[in-house]
């Protein structure tokens, strides 16, 4: 009844004020809900993905060099035999476009490298076998019968539709030995099996893969179907040891599930950045709650006072200013969830940008959905409870009281003393350790909260002299009435104090986004210029015989040719775990014409490193690797090869971010040697002096395009493709920061709404003796451009260092070694946005201001 | 305006509220005139219309009829701007709670109404040190409004009024808000700047102790102009208190 009457009314009273308040409670909600429902969709795209394609099977053999060269199918022998398992089903796996397509559009870039957009993805299969293993769901005509000769094809009907291809019609692929003609017999739904390669998808009889891929007597994956008694996970785990030791360490057995781990991890710290964040801003949202509640106490004194005479227990007015708190937090967190399902839809479009595959419908995963909400209500309440304390001490005599100074908090006056310790011991603990080895960066976050604390608490002592330096420029820029306004921030010193801070937090957090954009930038450019050298890149659907490399140095115009193979292989790390890793295969001599490696150690002798490298048993290791295992220069790296595990010089370190920088660098003649490989999966080409780009472009796609099926690329278009790829992959961090700013923006309406309310009869008064409205607009916009300047310099300076801070931490994390990069134009943003912010937050409060009439203000009380 | 010492003139002033259904004359046709020196105050019962007038010479509200002419401006052709800033040249105004701004010191705040009009206070520095001197503040001049009593804020207050020579100042219940000692010696201030500066000044209060101070005194009642009494400058003032006790009387206030 009490609640219905009085905190209702209240709320309802307010609408702005509620609304302001529930503004930070809505975004921090819709954020972390947001980032959450992804990041499962994420997670669940993926193992689903793996899940799906591989059915049945209970364990996946593949080749331990991972080179997609496959392994003799007498190995199918080994597996068949032995107990506990029901069926051992081969397939080959083969890359290839349908001839029409050839050459595909353009180069399809990925977090996880680049590949050739446009590409029809085949397992060559044993159908009767594959229907035990994988569920194929048949759309139209008949699936695959058993005869494994037939030159016959089931497409995704995804697949067919948009080729408008009809069951019947014979297709055209193109093979390592020209284009090969298929009859499509069925069309299989983009379910199961049908989402590998995104539904570009098809299965073939297995001898028919194998005689068109030229890779008779080859298969790529066995899929193990295990026996009923031995589906327990213990038993799995037993067979699956059992079937390593069997085939050899030549072999890879695994879950099948754990193929989508190496995905999935990568987006790890993409997903701790994104997390982090989110909880900054709610962090602000809670100071926007704080501060809306302390001005609702404060304006409501005398009717608490009031109320306490009346008989209201200290207990009962302090429930009233929580319950008001949680029906708040309620309302908040229900719009907030509204919000980030809408917010997960774009976030989920964007992520599903960077893993290169559709995530799937939106659902809500109920864990998360709870959390958000119980987030969201808990940081109300807490926000809401010094408030509701003070709210609690008002005696019944400031009822009656007419007007008084009310008391300065302890903290406000006697704040910097527990701040400034803590705000130089939470940034040594940061600089000194930088919390690498927590990946989820938990205890540092904390230290960041206190460090941002600990500048909060410093705020109200130095507001006088933020006051007094900036006197000179406020007058300035809002004349006279502009200083009576900027002198006002030291009256309501606590207010003051929130606003700041929370300007203080999201200028912060715009320049940690800027700075660690840019560094990543800087040195992503200098690598992108390096591993995108030269001035074409050519790559083919399918991989280019060696001959293409030789073909096109001739053609006129083109000065070098350097080819490119990635190959995934497998590497012993130093405590002798094998990783998946690719191996870049590079002709040193052809590369140097061409362009040049990023040496991490800038004293590296070029040549002589070059050199080590065309001599053969040497390799380049990636900064990351060498970071993160602690291998230099000199040392050895253990690979698997066709021949056994080899060992390699490391010849030099080299900044290379391809595959997340899980890369070697090795020479073209060791790649023969020890991985039977000799196609190409890109040419660099560098064209003569004077020669126009395009025009060579030309002369290649007009000799060679179509017969070899290649996209050629101008590296300036790449590179631009691939900077946009990156800065999408960075926007959501920009899109988190400035959602700070805004929360932090509704803080400064807030208070100077309040305070402009507080001193309405003041505001008559300078009225009456002669102040003009517009005087009155520019004494509102003055007190709001200091509380701008003050967080903007202060958040600048957190900025700056918390940037560091993580930039180091990120390094430590991952292995990139990054150069630290402040942009002057992020500083400048910074406090033009903080001041630009603060200053249109105060149009509606000035507008009021300005509003105010003489007469009812004079008999304000 | 006929008389050259005439300040403030208002003729036939009407001002009328509506309140839903009903409409109240606040003030139903209020001849007032103010001359160079003089020093006016205005009695009436609580919805006599005292206030209301006390606005209307201001500046800070509009007549529904009739007209104010202050320092020779018709303020009913002004509008919003041009009447705020012929109330920052002409008008001082002290009120019944000080108003004082809480950040600025004495004698800032006795300084407010030229830094609002954008002018150096320095160059006021003479005059300030005077209204310093008649107000006695002196020695409290770098004092903020909380380290000051009720009575020194008022009288900062009246300084700043005073401040930019207004044709008129304008006081609303001026003691209200003060005991009785403290009372007697704002409305002895008040005398003295009518008396020294040829100050014209208007006062509303309902105490016949502040009026008494004034040279005439305007008695209201329902909105119109009921007895006027005139006071020489030789009347003592228990006499002059008397004299207002017995017109209120009379008029069975």
């Amino acid at each position: 009844m009490l609640t219905r009457m009085i905190t209702l009314r209240s709320i309802r009273s307010r609408p702005l004020r509620t609304l302001l308040s529930m503004f930070g409670i809505v975004l921090g909600v819709a954020g972390i809900l947001s980032i959450g429902i992804t990041n499962q969709l994420a997670l669940d795209s993926v193992t689903r993905l793996f899940k799906d394609t591989s059915g049945n099977s209970s364990l996946v053999v593949t080749s331990a060099t991972n080179d997609n060269r496959g392994f003799r199918d007498r190995a199918l022998r080994a597996i068949d035999g032995m107990p506990g398992i029901v069926a051992a089903v081969p397939s080959v796996h083969v890359q290839t476009v349908l001839s029409q397509d050839a050459p595909a559009g353009t180069l399809d870039l990925n977090m996880f490298g680049a590949g050739a957009g446009g590409g029809l993805m085949l397992y060559g299969i044993d159908p009767v076998l594959d229907l035990q293993a994988r569920p194929y769901v048949l759309a139209e005509g008949r699936f695959l019968n058993d005869d494994i000769d037939a030159y016959e094809i089931v497409l995704t009907s995804a697949y067919a539709s948009e080729k408008e291809i009809v069951v019947g019609n014979k297709i055209s692929i193109l093979t390592p030995n020209g284009p090969m003609r298929l009859r499509v017999v069925g069309f299989m739904k983009k379910e199961g099996p049908g989402q590998l390669n995104n539904g570009a998808f098809g299965v073939i009889p297995i001898r028919t893969a194998q005689k068109l891929f030229n890779r008779s007597g080859m298969i790529d994956q066995v899929d193990i179907l295990a026996s009923e008694d031995r589906k327990s996970s213990a038993a799995l785990e037993a067979l699956k040891a059992d079937l390593q030791t069997t085939l050899g360490e030549d072999y890879s057995v695994v879950f099948p599930a754990s193929q989508g781990k190496r995905m999935t991890q990568m987006l790890n710290s993409y997903q701790i950045g994104l997390n982090f964040l989110s909880g900054m801003a709610l962090f602000v949202g809670a100071f926007l709650i704080y501060n809306a509640f302390s001005m609702t106490v404060v304006e409501r004194t005398r009717e608490f006072g009031m109320l306490r005479t009346v008989g209201m227990t200290r207990r009962q007015v302090m429930l009233q200013v929580l319950v008001e708190a949680l029906v708040l937090g309620i309302l908040g967190s229900g719009l907030g969830v509204g919000l980030g399902i809408f917010m997960a839809g774009g976030l989920s479009q964007m992520m599903s940008g960077l893993v290169g595959s559709p995530l799937g419908d939106l659902a809500i995963p109920t864990e998360t959905l709870v959390t958000s909400i119980s987030v969201g209500v808990i940081v109300t309440l807490l926000a809401a409870l010094m408030p509701a304390l003070q709210a609690g001490r008002v005696s019944p005599l400031e009822a009656l009281r007419v007007r008084g100074n009310r008391r300065e908090g302890l903290l406000i006056r006697w704040g910097w003393v527990l701040g400034a310790p803590l705000l130089v011991i939470s940034a040594i603990i940061l600089i000194r350790n930088p919390f690498s080895y927590d990946v989820q960066f938990r205890l540092g976050s904390i230290v960041v909260m206190s460090l941002f604390f600990g500048g909060t608490l410093m705020i109200p002592a130095s507001v006088s002299i933020w006051e007094r330096i900036t006197r000179p420029f406020i007058r300035l820029l809002y004349g006279n009435s502009g200083r009576l306004g900027s002198s006002n921030v030291r009256r309501a010193r606590q207010r003051t104090t929130l606003t700041v801070a929370a300007l203080m937090v999201g200028v912060a957090m715009i320049l940690v986004v800027r700075g660690m954009t840019e560094s990543f930038k800087t040195d992503l450019d200098d690598w992108m210029n390096a591993f995108i050298g030269g001035d074409m890149f050519v790559s083919s659907s399918i991989n280019m015989r060696q001959d293409v490399w030789r073909s096109l140095e001739l053609v006129e115009g083109v000065a070098a040719a350097s080819p490119i193979r990635f190959v995934e292989i497998k590497w012993l790390r130093p405590d002798g775990t094998d990783e998946s890793l690719i191996f870049m295969g590079v002709d040193p001599v052809a590369y140097s014409r061409v362009t040049r490696f990023v040496f991490a150690d800038k004293n590296t002798d070029e040549a002589a490193a070059m050199r080590r490298l065309d001599e053969g048993g040497a390799v380049f290791l990636s900064s990351v690797l060498s970071e993160k295992y602690g291998l230099k220069k000199g040392d050895s790296v253990q690979i698997k090869t066709r021949t056994g595990v080899q060992s390699f010089e490391i010849a030099a370190i080299v900044v290379d971010f391809y595959n997340q920088g899980m890369v070697i660098d090795g020479s073209w003649n060791d790649m023969r040697r020890y991985f039977k490989i000799n196609d190409i999966s890109a040419l660099m080409l560098k064209v003569e002096p004077g020669q126009d780009v395009d025009g060579v472009k030309q002369r290649i796609l007009d000799q060679y395009g179509k017969r070899e099926h290649l996209t050629v690329e101008s590296n300036v278009t790449l590179k631009a493709r691939v900077t946009g790829l990156m800065r999408s992959a960075f926007s959501m961090f920009d899109v988190l920061a400035y959602i700070a700013v805004i929360v932090a923006s509704m803080g400064v309406v807030n208070t100077l709404m309040m305070n402009v309310m507080e001193r309405t009869q003041e505001i008559g008064m300078l009225r009456g003796v002669g102040m003009t409205r517009w005087q009155v607009v520019q004494m509102v916009l003055a007190e709001a451009g200091l509380l701008g300047i003050i967080g903007g310099v202060i958040g600048l300076v957190f900025g700056i260092i918390l940037s560091r801070i993580f930039l180091i931490a990120m390094m430590a994390m991952s292995g990139y070694n990054i150069t630290y990069q402040m942009p002057p134009q992020a500083v400048i943003t910074a406090l033009v946005v903080a001041i630009v912010v603060s200053q249109i937050a105060a149009l509606l409060p000035a507008r009021r201001a300005a509003r105010i009439r003489i007469l009812e203000a004079i008999h304000y009380e | 305006m006929d008389d050259q010492n005439t300040v403030l003139e208002a003729s036939a002033l009407r001002k009328q509220y509506d309140l839903g259904a009903v409409r109240v004359d606040a003030l139903a046709g209020v001849d007032f005139t103010v001359r160079k020196g003089e020093f006016v105050a205005i009695m009436g019962p609580s919805g006599s219309g005292k206030s209301t007038l006390l606005h209307l010479l201001g500046g800070l509200d509009k007549p529904s009829a009739g007209e104010v002419t202050l320092a020779g401006k018709r303020l009913s052709l002004l509008n919003d701007q041009q009447s705020t800033l012929a109330r920052r040249h002409n008008v001082g105004f002290v009120f019944q709670f000080f108003n004082l701004l809480p950040t600025l010191t004495a004698e800032e705040n006795i300084t407010l109404p030229i830094i609002i009009d954008g002018k150096d206070p320095g160059k006021f520095a003479e005059r300030l040190n005077r209204l310093l001197d008649l107000v006695g503040l002196k020695d409290r001049r770098r004092h903020r409004p909380d380290q000051l009593s009720g009575g020194e804020q008022q009288r900062v207050a009246i300084a700043r009024a005073l401040i930019t020579e207004p044709a008129i100042v304008l006081a609303d219940e001026p003691t209200g808000n003060l005991d009785s000692k403290t009372g007697s010696i704002i409305m002895d201030l008040l005398r003295r700047s009518c008396d020294e500066l040829e100050q014209a000044i208007v006062e509303v209060t309902h105490d016949p102790r502040a009026a008494a101070y004034a040279d005439r005194v305007v008695f209201l009642r329902d909105g119109s102009v009921v007895n006027t009494v005139h006071m020489p400058k030789d009347m003592p003032l228990p006499q002059r208190v008397r004299c207002v006790m017995d017109a209120m009387e009379t008029l069975e206030m």
